[in-house]
């Protein structure tokens, strides 16, 4: 197994399962963080979903490819669906495959006095804490310092499911044109999860309808493509 | 059992409440207004008698097949049709392989009764011997994508499999007349089934609340639904049958409402149906033409002679003749007959006898100069 001499060939590039992309004996005294999609075996890290390789300054390594199956990943936010409430556990769906478990107590200011009700059927923003193959995922409703931060149930507004791809550009930074377009003429709450989850919510029923066709149109449009069908979309609704 | 509750769809508490909020101001979810139908596409295959019908998401296959067996006792006469529904696990996570669920056979009854009690198929035309072999003629749904409103999509592809269908010829021979001599689609052109009119299904979804009213649901709008009645018309506007299987009670005034909708959506569709088969029915007649290669004639002309089963008057059989005497795929170039030829070239047939409609000649070998 040859390492590559330098891992900038590979970012931004499609790789495929097998693909050596570090070598972490010429990297002494770094933290590296894997994302999605890699492994790291002794001194390299090599690929195991193919897919395109990113790279986030300063540290941060993964694989990115768009399909409608989730699999969970560390510090992912999804949007997931209550199934059943158990006494030290929620159990969550989160489109991956297996269920995922959402401790009671994982809510700030969170104890035994004060468990949260959900009803069965209530879409949630929450964060995966634990996500190894083969076990069921575990999620908390508050970021890694104990803050609620945005966590928790979504009331109103209309949910709809879409591949991991779009999810991911919706999320990007600078803002993806058509939350850009859809944002300049109206307003509205939106809440995406990488696990292809979007929840939409706005004053009126027909600006939730609108934006939530807007977004699933517009998968594989490119970015003037997708100001272009916002436009038609905004125009036929006045 | 946790990849059972992993893998099954789930409607959220949110969904349901603005699902029917929205139609409340008469706005669905997919932007469509509330007695519109999702864009339906219908296609056909290479052979007769199947076709693929798209409504929206929702994707079905039809198949016709025909055969000959024993007549049942009491109607001695009469062919047979009977429905067969297959609900693939591809098209939904909780269709499952094995004996089928309680919407699979109510499916199947309805597009059954549709077509079985409103006589739309000539069941007495399908005899070939009175008593002793009779056509049955056998309709297989595929249901591969599960969008809302199964009844409606696989009841189109059902008529338009049957419409294009066509059953081998067969004539009485041998002594007595007792032989059946079924006829291959080589030597005989098959023939159509005869379908006095097109009982089309619409679905209806009923809401909590007293006058919402839905046509043609989508998944999540059947996941929220009270209620739902589908009834059959057909373009003529006679009600051929209504299925209102359990529900929330619905008001008269509403169910005359819906057989009023009805009849508007039935001629509407049926006029689709049409046009796509007639699509199909002219291709289907252009591909027939056959084509000689040059070295075949004695005399070293080449003729070409269309075969054509349509019924269709003889304007456009010289439409075609035109157009496939200027097709470049001609044998040679001594072929392109003047535009002035009408296409009344005959033709060398290799093997077998030919009849042409158009003019009724049954002679097998026609041979001859080809007028240029």
């Amino acid at each position: 197994m040859e390492a590559k001499p330098s891992t900038a060939n590979l970012v931004d590039k499609i790789v495929v399962p097998g693909d050596v992309v570090l070598d972490l004996s010429s990297m002494t005294n770094q933290t590296i963080k894997l994302g999605g999609g890699l492994r790291q075996e002794c001194d390299s890290v090599s690929v195991i979903k193919a897919g395109k390789l990113r790279f986030s300054k300063p540290n941060k390594y993964w694989v990115e490819s768009s399909q409608k199956r989730y699999v969970p990943c560390v510090e992912d936010t999804v949007l997931g669906i209550v199934v059943d409430c158990k006494a030290d556990n929620f159990f969550v769906d989160i489109r991956g495959p297996t269920i995922a478990f959402l401790p009671v107590l994982a809510f700030e200011g969170g104890t035994r006095r004060n468990i949260p009700k959900f009803e069965i059927g209530s879409l949630l923003y929450v964060r995966v804490v634990k996500a190894n193959p083969g076990m069921n995922p575990e999620l908390s409703c508050t970021d890694a310092s104990g803050k609620a931060a945005e966590f928790g149930l979504l009331k109103d507004g209309y949910m709809f499911e879409t591949s991991t791809g779009l999810s991911r550009m919706l999320l990007s930074s600078p803002t993806c044109p058509v939350l850009e377009e859809l944002g300049k003429q109206l307003s509205f709450e939106i809440a995406v999860g990488l696990n292809g989850r979007v929840w939409v919510n706005a004053e009126s029923p027909s600006t939730v309808v609108l934006v939530s066709n807007a977004i699933m149109n517009s998968e594989s449009l490119s970015a003037v493509q997708q100001k272009i069908m916002v436009d038609k979309l905004l125009q036929r609704i006045k | 059992m946790d990849t059972r509750l992993a893998n099954t769809w789930r409607l959220t508490v949110n969904e349901k409440r603005f699902i029917e909020t929205a139609l409340s101001s008469g706005i669905r979810i997919d932007g469509r207004n509330p007695f519109e139908y999702r864009k339906l596409s219908i296609k056909f295959g290479r052979e007769d008698g199947s076709s693929e019908v798209q409504l929206g998401q929702t994707h079905i296959m039809g198949f016709v097949t025909g055969q000959l067996v024993q007549p049942y006792r009491d109607r001695p006469n009469e062919g047979t049709l009977s429905i067969f529904t297959e609900f693939s696990p591809m098209a939904d996570p909780s269709f499952e392989t094995g004996r089928p669920s309680e919407s699979a056979v109510e499916l199947g009854r309805i597009v059954d009764r549709g077509l079985r009690e409103s006589r739309a198929v000539d069941t007495e035309s399908l005899c070939v011997l009175a008593g002793k072999l009779v056509w049955a003629i056998r309709i297989d749904l595929h249901i591969l994508d599960n969008g809302g409103n199964l009844v409606d999509a696989a009841n189109i592809a059902a008529l338009a499999s049957l419409l294009t269908f066509r059953r081998p010829e067969c004539s009485l021979g041998g002594e007595d007349d007792l032989e059946v001599i079924v006829h291959p689609p080589e030597e005989r052109e098959p023939l159509p089934l005869i379908i006095h009119h097109l009982p089309i299904a619409v679905t209806f979804g009923f809401f909590s609340s007293e006058s919402l009213l839905v046509i043609d649901p989508t998944h999540h709008e059947e996941a929220v639904m009270v209620g739902k009645m589908t009834a059959t018309l057909n373009a003529n506007g006679d009600v051929c049958a209504i299925q209102k299987p359990g529900g929330e009670g619905v008001l008269q005034s509403v169910i005359m409402q819906c057989l009023r909708l009805a009849s508007r959506m039935a001629s509407d569709i049926t006029k689709k149906i049409k046009d796509a088969v007639e699509t199909y029915n002219t291709e289907r007649a252009l591909r027939k033409i056959k084509r000689h290669p040059t070295s075949i004639t004695l005399d070293g002309s080449v003729n070409l002679k269309e075969k054509l089963n349509e019924p269709s008057g003889h304007n456009v059989v010289n439409e075609l003749s035109r157009k496939h005497l200027e097709k470049p795929r001609l044998a040679s170039a001594e072929n392109a007959s003047s535009p002035g030829n009408n296409g009344e070239g005959e033709s060398k047939s290799s093997n077998f006898g030919r009849s042409s409609r158009r003019d009724g000649a049954t002679s097998n070998f026609v041979g001859g100069a080809a007028s240029w």
